[in-house]
């Protein structure tokens, strides 16, 4: 009853990372797990990890995890497509978000601003260094989701030193070193000071990856007489077996497998050295060092540029060799399998470091100042910092709608007809177009007039809000540079204004429709959703256009003509049936399609799924290219 | 908390040229191999202050030695080249008077225009306040604003722009735009209004202004800092403000 009462007002930490126990071991897991178990009494934890099983939810320890079913594993990520909205609908169920760090999934889920409303610490546990090459597509994410983090925390000051990414964010970085339990390596039978005379039985501990250096292990121990037990369990296994039957070391090189924890800490206090083989920056840390020296164990390791040979020190705790070089290694281990005299003194300043430098309290302390500072931090920080860039969109479009209106009222002042001029012209070019092209084509053009109407409505507003747009960032200048209002405002505010035109126009096509043809509404239903696509390409090309043409000067020209041309050779004062044949220039134009989309239900006819299609693939590029188009747009304020 | 905390900011301000903005040009320039160079110059040079609620900040220095630019740049219309910038707050940037208005609508219709371009509902009461400051005839409220003199132009433009107190208030050498009858008064309202801001900066060639006002100046010059001074605290500018 009281832990209920309890757990009500202790803050939930959510731990985010790709995997958790049962289904992996490892030194990353270690930390979560030992995060959550030393900080229960302040915090409830749960995590949300990505599982092959796709079993739901159960509880590991005192850990809620949630897991997300993946389809196996891409580039050492979880394939798990549903992760980034499973951990959005979380996010609000919890007071503080712990990302694990490197997993590009969740940084998918932050860097596009979602969860703002709760604090972000993230733990650095590695850099991306086995794939390289995506670091490029990663890193704008990663420096995204480091940006809005509250805290981040490394287990190593050099690893901010080492690390470009995190020198960007240096002030927010927090060391805090692993820590470790010394009392569970207190094994029965062997004092951590115990020494055997004999001194052949060398220890790795990790999961059997490439970055992990087990096989420089294993070609060190060729022509060497120690033998190496190597703990873990990994995809590498058959490789390390295949080079461990081929240098013909089947009888001094085993590989264990995954063992329980107890039988881990038995085996390192048995053991007479610890290698930390490991070949690249992966290894930031290695956990699985500092356990060896709670064990009172010598350590040989590799000099990266982590922290690896900074937890135990080359000459006091550790042999450091250079990553990769087998023969030195199969020296250092050497060295130490022939001395006991120096095991022993550097299994004893090891067990003295890792209870003084390394304790689980320090750790623990240092995690709960961390978190809690967080919590605090986000909950001093008002709403109002949040609120701004949610309601950023709506505001916009806001001012645009604004602007849009008070630009139309100005076409009221001084004139009592206002746009009503336009449709005016607008009925009288269908008048003079309709009786023209009912001539060339011997056909009854009344019956044609509402459609050719409503086409030169569609067309005004999209040659409208085009030829606007190449203007507009130029006319509002002032208020882009003195107000500090967003550049899309403006190309917004010319298809708000437009579309407050067409509807001025619209009467002329209302008016016949009214007076010429069977007055179906249904049809007219029909050609909504067409007409929504047909003015989305219409913004979105405006959006592209408007900024290029604002940029490069000699664009507006260009487009005027370009549309100049379009209007000839689309089918709007003249439908394809006139013509009487799909020429390739019809069928290749876009904007024969896109005024299909609408007419064609328009006018009671079926729409051609290849029309569809094309338009659909025209708005995807579209947007693409204003998404583009936005980026770049942050630079609008040089141009004007 | 409203902040502001800019570290090692630059900012490079192309200087586009008749060609640059060229698109033609630039094409055949890969042609024939002879690349636009665009001029870049340094606008804002490795500048870091850290400002927290209750800051008054005086920006002083020559024409162009970046104090516009430096106001733009925290009210986020230029990106930034390198360093960081941190903005907690609402930032309410006055820069220039007449941006968004239209002389051709009555006056009334201009306020509720620009309020609606600050993110406020223009409301009846609003626009009866903001024209009581003016002190102008109400009839002339339904006049366009083109029939007004530069003078009275400017008195409905300073009342729309601070009717509403901010966060963070960047102003930029526009007090002196104000005719001297209304000056006085505007120099109230101002001082209100940076009283009730949590941050102002303001840009200014008046070195009275910035004394009276600010708690320290930061001195410009090519976009770099060239001195910044702490001013004395507010008892000597009361006895500055009466002798003026």
């Amino acid at each position: 009853m009281n832990a209920t009462s309890d757990s009500a007002h202790r803050p939930s930490v959510l731990h985010i990372f790709k995997i958790y126990y049962p289904d992996l071991f490892g030194g990353t897991l270690t930390v979560i797990r030992d995060i959550c178990a030393s900080l229960k009494e302040t915090f409830t934890s749960a995590a949300l990890v990505c599982s092959q099983a796709g079993k739901r939810c159960d509880t590991v320890g005192e850990v809620e995890v949630e897991r997300v079913r993946s389809f196996g594993n891409v580039l050492s990520l979880p394939a798990a497509p549903s992760y980034p909205w499973r951990l959005w609908r979380r996010i609000p169920k919890h007071d503080l978000l712990a990302l694990h760090a490197p997993f590009p999934l969740a940084d998918l889920v932050f860097a596009f601003g979602f969860g703002r409303s709760r604090p972000l610490v993230v733990h650095w546990h590695a850099d991306i260094v086995t794939h390289a090459g995506l670091r490029r597509f990663i890193e704008p994410l990663m420096r995204r989701t480091l940006r809005r983090a509250k805290a981040i925390i490394v287990s190593d000051r050099v690893l901010v030193d080492e690390t470009p990414l995190l020198r960007e964010f240096g002030d927010k970085c927090h060391v805090v070193p692993f820590g470790i339990n010394t009392i569970a390596y207190d094994y029965p039978n062997i004092a951590p000071n115990h020494v055997n005379d004999r001194g052949r039985l060398v220890l790795a501990c990790g999961r059997l990856v490439p970055y992990k250096g087990f096989d420089v292990l294993i070609r060190a121990a060729a022509g060497r007489q120690f033998e190496v037990w190597i703990i873990g369990e990994g995809s590498e296994r058959p490789r390390l077996e295949q080079l461990v039957r081929d240098l013909g070391l089947g009888d001094r090189v085993r590989l264990i497998g995954s063992v329980k924890d107890c039988e881990r800490i038995k085996l390192m206090c048995l053991a007479d050295v610890f290698v930390m083989p490991s070949v690249t920056n992966a290894e930031t840390f290695g956990l699985v060092q500092l356990e060896a020296m709670a064990a009172g164990r010598p350590v040989v390791n590799t000099a990266l540029d982590t922290a690896v040979p900074r937890v135990a020190r080359h000459g006091m705790e550790a042999i450091t060799v250079p990553p990769g070089d087998a023969e030195k290694l199969g020296e250092a281990i050497d060295t130490l399998v022939n001395d006991p005299e120096r095991r022993r003194r550097m299994g004893l300043a090891a067990r003295m470091r890792a209870q003084t430098r390394y304790s689980a309290a320090a750790f623990k302390k240092g995690m709960e100042t961390v978190y809690r500072d967080a919590l605090t931090a986000s909950c001093k920080e008002p709403s109002t910092a949040a609120a701004p860039q949610t309601t950023g969109w709506l505001d916009s479009v806001r001012i645009a709608a604004a602007l849009a209106w008070s630009d139309m009222r100005h076409r009221y002042v001084r004139s009592l007809l206002g746009p009503f001029w336009m449709s005016l012209q607008m009925a009288i070019v269908v008048a003079v177009l309709g009786s023209v092209i009912g001539q060339m084509s011997n056909t009854d053009m009344l019956t044609r007039l509402p459609m050719l109407a409503v086409s030169m409505t569609a067309w005004t507003f999209l040659n409208g809000v085009v030829l606007d747009a190449t203007t507009a960032l130029q006319n509002s200048a002032s208020l882009i540079r003195d107000r500090a209002l967003p550049p899309v405002i403006f190309l917004l505010q010319c298809t708000f204004r437009q579309a407050l035109f067409a509807l001025h126009n619209a009467c002329v096509p209302l008016v016949l429709w009214l007076a010429l043809s069977r007055h179906d509404l249904s049809h007219t239903l029909a050609a909504l959703p067409g007409l929504l696509l047909f003015v989305a390409c219409t913004f979105a090309l405006s959006l592209v256009l408007g900024a290029t043409a604002t940029r490069y000067r000699d664009l507006k020209p260009i487009i005027e003509s370009t549309m100049m041309l379009a209007f000839l050779a689309s089918p709007v004062i003249w439908s394809s049936d006139i013509i009487n044949h799909r020429s390739t220039v019809m069928r290749l134009n876009p904007l024969t399609h896109l005024f299909a989309v609408w007419r064609e239900p328009l006018a009671g006819a079926s729409i051609d799924p290849g029309s569809i299609v094309y338009v659909l693939i025209t708005l995807a590029l579209l947007i693409l290219a204003s998404a583009l188009t936005l980026v770049h747009l942050r630079k609008a304020a040089f141009w004007i | 908390m409203v902040s502001i905390s800019l570290h090692n900011v630059c900012l490079d301000y192309p200087l586009y040229g008749a060609y640059d903005f060229s698109l033609k040009r630039r094409l055949l320039g890969h042609l024939i191999r002879e690349p636009g160079e665009t001029r870049i110059i340094r606008a804002i040079d490795n500048f870091t202050i850290e400002a927290e609620a209750g800051a008054r900040i005086g920006l002083a220095g020559p024409n162009g030695s970046g104090k516009s630019t430096l106001l733009r740049l925290i009210a986020g219309v230029y990106p930034l080249s390198s360093g960081r910038v941190t903005v907690r707050g609402n930032v309410v940037p006055l820069l220039g008077l007449n941006a968004g208005v239209n002389l051709d609508f009555v006056a009334e219709d201009n306020i509720a225009l620009l309020l609606r371009i600050s993110g406020r509902k223009p409301i009846r009461s609003v626009i009866d306040d903001i024209w009581a400051f003016t002190e102008l005839e109400p009839r002339m409220q339904r006049l366009p604003l083109r029939m007004f003199s530069s003078g009275m132009l400017m008195r409905v433009l300073f009342a729309t722009a601070t009717a509403f107190p901010a966060d963070i208030l960047l102003l930029d050498e526009w007090l002196s735009v104000v005719d001297e009858h209304f000056a006085e008064k505007a120099e109230r309202r101002l001082q209100n209004l940076v009283s009730q801001a949590a941050i102002v900066i303001i840009a200014s060639h008046d070195q009275q202004l910035l004394r009276r006002t600010c708690s320290s100046i930061i001195t410009l010059d090519h976009g770099r800092i060239a001195s910044t001074i702490a001013v004395e605290p507010p008892a000597t500018l009361d006895l500055r403000e009466k002798r003026a």
